[in-house]
């Protein structure tokens, strides 16, 4: 073993005093080289050694060199290579200021963000309590409601998104389905009619819009929520049978035991799950803001401006998850676990 | 003698009895008062009206996810007069193949299906071992900067890549191996071009960077965390080093959940279509996003964008098909997988 990594080990080495020799001291006693917890930590390194490396050497270059471009215009070379012109703040000056459309799609983006996520967040509570539950069929509908996690992702929803027909659809009397499911949906929802549903109960416009919304998007939410369904089925199924036992004893209705042991018992998963939901809008190819940005990219002379709008809208979010993550840990019910 | 004279009162009569039966006579509560205790009350009305809602609810949902495949599918079987017909709404009057066989043969869809199982497959194994790797690490071996290290994990995930697509792109367009901590270009190294090859996605691999990677850490080191740790004590105590005793002990054990995270980032990496548009600029390699063209020799004219959806639907479902196969075979690990992971925070 060579001196610099037995050096670096010692220094990992958060051991007492008397385990570290000396440096006057002879070396020699330690002949298995160091100590079990050095090398743990050591081993522990090498495992995590790809990733170093790939912060390194891919990441770290890359977060760096996306901001410089967001505050720069890139000419490449014509040997290979490229050269960077510091213009300072002008492409976020442009993002914010000039570009006409920029700051209306951040703000209808981050409302419809904000209006997801509670939607979201309990429509997968909702179907992860139904479907723990024991029933005729159980296995089927589990594989139905998780197929939009495989196959509904990022090319077909593109290819969903850009259907020709779903914008057509609408104004003709045709009758063919354009397969991109809001027909389905439409056609169920004006049969239901939950508009009138709602306005009898007394609640405020701003809520049966809401609610109204959130039903006729009811395609995109399911298919949105399918991680997230998963994630709290992993919660629910980790919570012990005795705990709802106990209450069946002590005689609490089904109501009670879902908000007395379900909701906090699952409320780590909640902040995992809203924190997920945004993370997931934020990244999805169907995010308006984000499709924007993309339109930016790929026009001419647009890639250090999309840099510039990218990370504005990135530092927002994250400072929106941070704000939910606050609200929302201060809820949680942490089960103490020996 | 005097007690068992007086039991035939309330012990039941035995009417025949054999080496393994025995008969005996009781009187039974009436079938209709059975029937009145169990079925004629509220508490049964009300589980078996909560039981259909659910029934029917689950039905409803399981219906709007299902239905836009089959439309998809239908509607990929039309031929031109079925548009044009109004009476045709789910099945095609003159079903035909020729969308499925313009696209195959005009979207050289084989090439593309080679391609993306190629890029698939190497991804998703290179991934799935590199991430559990990493996982395992975060888990089982604590010294300093393991909280730090996975902050920065979860930030990877978390810094959507449409904010680093123009960087990434020039990375691997000019790809040197310092890049940007080659601050005042000391070095001058010579840099390759490794767009439209599958080398970016390789190397992000490798390093733990690909796509939701962030997410499979995670899961994994969840998962990990809940393998006990006298396991490796006992590996450890048989002579095997760290790094067989992963490879030889935990990897086996952890299966279901491999299975799942392989799972994932296969159909992930297989409808993935922004790194494969962001590194393959040019159609030199074809990939399934480049078959979602229109097929030069089908004639749409009779009814241009209804026909164009249609092909967008066959197109989806040619993408698809193989992955349903999969889903198909291992749902049944994602589900188990996930509930194992035990991702309780």
């Amino acid at each position: 073993m060579n001196k610099a990594a037995k050096t670096k080990a010692n220094s990992m080495l958060s051991l007492p005093a008397g385990n570290v020799p000396a440096p006057g001291m002879p070396k020699k006693h330690r002949v298995g080289g160091a100590s079990l917890d050095a090398k743990k930590a050591r081993s522990g390194w090498l495992f995590l050694a790809p990733f170093i490396i790939g912060l390194f050497f891919i990441y770290a270059p890359v977060i760096v060199d996306s901001i410089k471009f967001s505050f720069a215009q890139v000419k490449p070379l014509r040997g290979g290579g490229f050269r960077l012109i510091p213009v300072g703040w002008e492409n976020y000056n442009e993002a914010l200021f000039v570009n006409p459309d920029f700051t209306r799609e951040l703000v209808t983006g981050i409302k419809d963000l904000l209006f997801d996520v509670p939607a979201i967040v309990i429509f997968s509570l909702f179907m992860a309590v139904l479907l723990n539950q024991k029933m005729l069929g159980r296995a089927v509908f589990r594989a139905i409601f998780f197929i939009p996690v495989i196959l509904c992702t990022g090319l077909i929803d593109k290819i969903d998104a850009d259907n020709p027909l779903s914008n057509y659809m609408q104004n003709t009397t045709s009758s063919i389905d354009t397969g991109s499911g809001t027909d389905t949906v439409n056609a169920i929802v004006n049969a239901t009619d939950i508009q009138w549903m709602f306005s009898s109960m007394k609640v405020g416009t701003e809520l049966v819009t809401y609610v109204v919304n959130i039903m006729n998007n009811i395609y995109d939410i399911i298919n949105r929520s399918g991680v997230q369904m998963l994630i709290f089925l992993a919660g629910l199924q980790s919570i012990s049978p005795a705990i709802y036992e106990s209450c069946d004893i002590d005689g609490a209705s089904a109501w009670e035991t879902f908000w007395k042991v379900t909701i906090p018992m699952v409320s780590p998963m909640i902040l995992v799950n809203a924190i997920y939901t945004v993370i997931d809008a934020l990244t999805s190819a169907d995010n308006s803001v984000m499709s924007f940005i993309t339109d930016v990219y790929n026009g001419a002379g647009g890639q250090e401006l999309s840099s510039a709008m990218s990370w504005m809208y990135f530092l927002i979010v994250l400072g929106l998850i941070g704000i939910v993550a606050a609200v929302l840990s201060a809820f949680i019910f942490y089960q103490r676990r020996d | 003698m005097d007690n068992v004279k007086n039991t035939p009162n309330t012990a039941p009569k035995i009417t025949k009895e054999t080496k393994n039966k025995i008969r005996v006579e009781f009187e039974r509560t009436s079938a209709w008062t059975r029937f009145k205790i169990k079925y004629l009350q509220s508490g049964f009305f009300v589980s078996a009206l909560f039981k259909i809602a659910r029934f029917l609810l689950l039905i409803g949902i399981a219906y709007v996810i299902l239905m836009p495949f089959f439309t998809k599918i239908s509607s990929s079987f039309m031929s031109g007069e079925d548009f044009v017909d109004v009476t045709v709404k789910l099945i095609p009057k003159y079903p035909t193949l020729d969308t499925y066989k313009a696209i195959i043969k005009d979207n050289a869809y084989f090439q593309a299906l080679f391609n993306t199982v190629l890029l698939s497959l190497m991804c998703a194994i290179i991934q799935t071992f590199i991430c559990a790797l990493i996982a395992y690490g975060f888990a089982k071996f604590k010294f300093k900067g393991n909280s730090l290290l996975f902050g920065i994990i979860i930030l990877t995930m978390v810094v959507p890549h449409q904010t680093l697509q123009f960087s990434l792109f020039m990375r691997f367009r000019y790809f040197d191996f310092l890049g940007s901590l080659n601050i005042f270009n000391l070095i001058p190294m010579p840099t390759a071009n490794m767009t439209n090859t599958f080398w970016p996605l390789a190397l992000m691999s490798f390093t733990g960077l690909g796509f939701k990677n962030g997410l499979y850490v995670f899961m994994l080191r969840q998962y990990f965390k809940g393998v006990p740790d006298e396991l490796e004590e006992s590996a450890y105590l048989d002579g095997y080093g760290p790094f067989e005793t992963f490879i030889k002990i935990i990897l086996p054990l952890s299966i279901p959940m491999l299975i799942t995270v392989f799972l994932f980032s296969f159909s992930w990496q297989w409808t993935d279509n922004f790194y494969t548009t962001l590194f393959f600029p040019t159609v030199t390699t074809k990939l399934m996003p480049n078959i979602v063209v229109l097929p030069k020799s089908l004639d749409t004219t009779i009814a241009p964008s209804m026909y164009a959806s249609a092909v967008n639907n066959a197109c989806a479902m040619l993408i698809i098909a193989p992955l349903i196969v999969i889903y198909l075979f291992c749902q049944r690990y994602m589900v188990q997988g996930i509930e194992r992971s035990g991702i309780t925070g």
